[in-house]
């Protein structure tokens, strides 16, 4: 079983490598997500078929296999770890898709079989392109501040190092979360640098500035990080204040952004929970900041 | 419960191909995790039917595994998290559903269809029972057909 778990975690990182090389493969949307696990499960079944396996084995061999690939993602393409353990729940339940299908179709040799999974798989090939569109997604969030806006504004459009330990449990994993925002001035055209843990640097610039109102910023530059690298595009961040008649701000942040990945449901579910936290780290530390006693 | 609410309000995903093997996977993988007896009274079904002269196996369309007899018939299907569902015939699916053994099919309440959820070893034989039921119908039926 071990020699058939080396030898199928070869394949996958041989498959894996020869999809990002040939263009036309890419091309057909076929090194997705779920076709190359499913794949790779029909494979790992057809290499463990003499040993006859359980269902037991093939769901144990299923995870070493999913694990395995994912080790091959980490070190053949240096992909972000994050990246790695958002995809293995999905990854290993595709693998172990292709894994019980392909143990029962080696089980027996019955053409019919054969027949009813190819159609299957040939579509899926198909369909899973055409239905690959980037698409522009924004997520806002709001707080209330009990401070006016012109309190707020000041700490909107540039802050100092943000005091707080992340409480979020991917940053504490090690994805990259925003320490400080620097700004060359309070004017359109002014370059800013969001700067996260890591030394992780947006480069962005002003685009529109309302005074106690509005804030927006392109992002003009990500860093090279691999957890965003192919994956994740942010185009645009923007800050709106709004007074309330009780004295209060309600502050939302806006981050405009393009997923590359695939499925897109299943990205974005993540995406939009990690910007949330990203988004709450800043606009918590604005308000502890807006809400301070002013000094005599 | 996950099973349940899939099949009465996402039941158009078993059109998408593959879908019904992706959630049995994930079915089986959650059994694995949380029933594990269940699991291997599953795959003791598994091996004591096919050791059945003419039994064999396949995928079945809507996930899971499928029981076949020799004329290639379906005798059952297993799915994912134990629940085994035999076409035993109207009559004697109500005498099975008033003794309480197993209850109404998930899709086809009120058909000759059964389901029965295996939960230990204690529950295989009764389940090889149904499925050897479901066997002679067949049988018959093929028998009757030919002549």
């Amino acid at each position: 079983m071990l020699l058939g778990n080396i030898a199928v975690g070869l394949q996958i990182g041989m498959t894996v490598v020869l999809l990002n090389k040939s263009h036309w493969v890419r091309t057909l949307g076929l090194p997705s997500l779920f076709l190359v696990p499913v794949l790779a499960g029909v494979i790992a079944s057809y290499v463990w078929r003499t040993l006859k396996p359980s269902v037991t084995d093939t769901l144990v061999s299923s995870l070493w296999t999913t694990l395995m690939a994912l080790g091959i993602a980490t070190v053949v393409f240096h992909e972000g770890f994050i990246c790695l353990l958002i995809l293995s729940p999905i990854y290993f339940v595709a693998v172990l898709a292709g894994a019980l299908v392909g143990r029962v179709l080696f089980k027996v040799d019955r053409s019919r079989l054969h027949l009813c999974l190819i159609p299957a798989l040939a579509v899926v090939t198909l369909v899973e392109p055409m239905t690959r569109k980037d698409q522009l997604n924004v997520i806002t969030d709001e707080i209330v501040i009990h401070a006016p806006p012109a309190k707020v504004w000041p700490l909107v459009t540039a802050f100092p190092q943000i005091p707080a330990t992340p409480g979020f449990w991917l940053f504490r994993l090690g994805l990259p979360y925003p320490k400080s925002t620097t700004t060359t001035g309070p004017f359109v055209d002014a370059d800013r640098r969001c700067i996260f843990s890591g030394n992780a640097v947006f480069k962005e610039r002003v685009v529109e500035f309302v005074p106690s109102e509005k804030l927006t910023f392109d992002i003009l530059e990500s860093p090279p990080d691999p957890e965003l690298v192919g994956h994740l595009t942010p185009h645009r961040g923007q800050f709106v204040l709004r007074g309330n008649s009780d004295g209060s701000t309600t502050l939302s942040g806006s981050t405009w952004y393009t997923l590359h990945v695939r499925p897109a449901w299943y990205f974005d579910l993540w995406t939009q929970h990690i910007f949330r936290a990203v988004h709450l780290r800043v606009m918590e530390d604005i308000r502890r900041r807006a809400e301070l006693p002013d000094r005599p | 419960m996950i099973f349940n609410l899939v099949v009465s309000h996402f039941r158009w995903l078993a059109r998408i191909p593959g879908m019904p093997h992706f959630f049995d996977a994930l079915l089986t993988a959650g059994t694995w995790a949380f029933y594990p007896q269940r699991l291997s009274a599953m795959e003791k079904l598994e091996r004591e039917a096919l050791s059945l002269p003419g039994v064999l196996l396949s995928i079945h369309r809507f996930g899971g595994i499928e029981f076949l007899n020799e004329n290639g018939r379906e005798l059952g299907h297993l799915h994912g998290h134990g629940l085994l569902d035999v076409l035993v015939g109207r009559e004697k699916a109500e005498t099975l559903i008033a003794s309480g053994r197993v209850r109404r099919h998930h899709v086809l309440p009120h058909s000759g269809w059964v389901s029965f959820q295996i939960e230990s070893a204690a529950d295989v034989s009764f389940a090889l029972e149904l499925l050897m039921a479901r066997r002679k119908t067949a049988e018959y039926s093929v028998t009757w057909i030919h002549s």
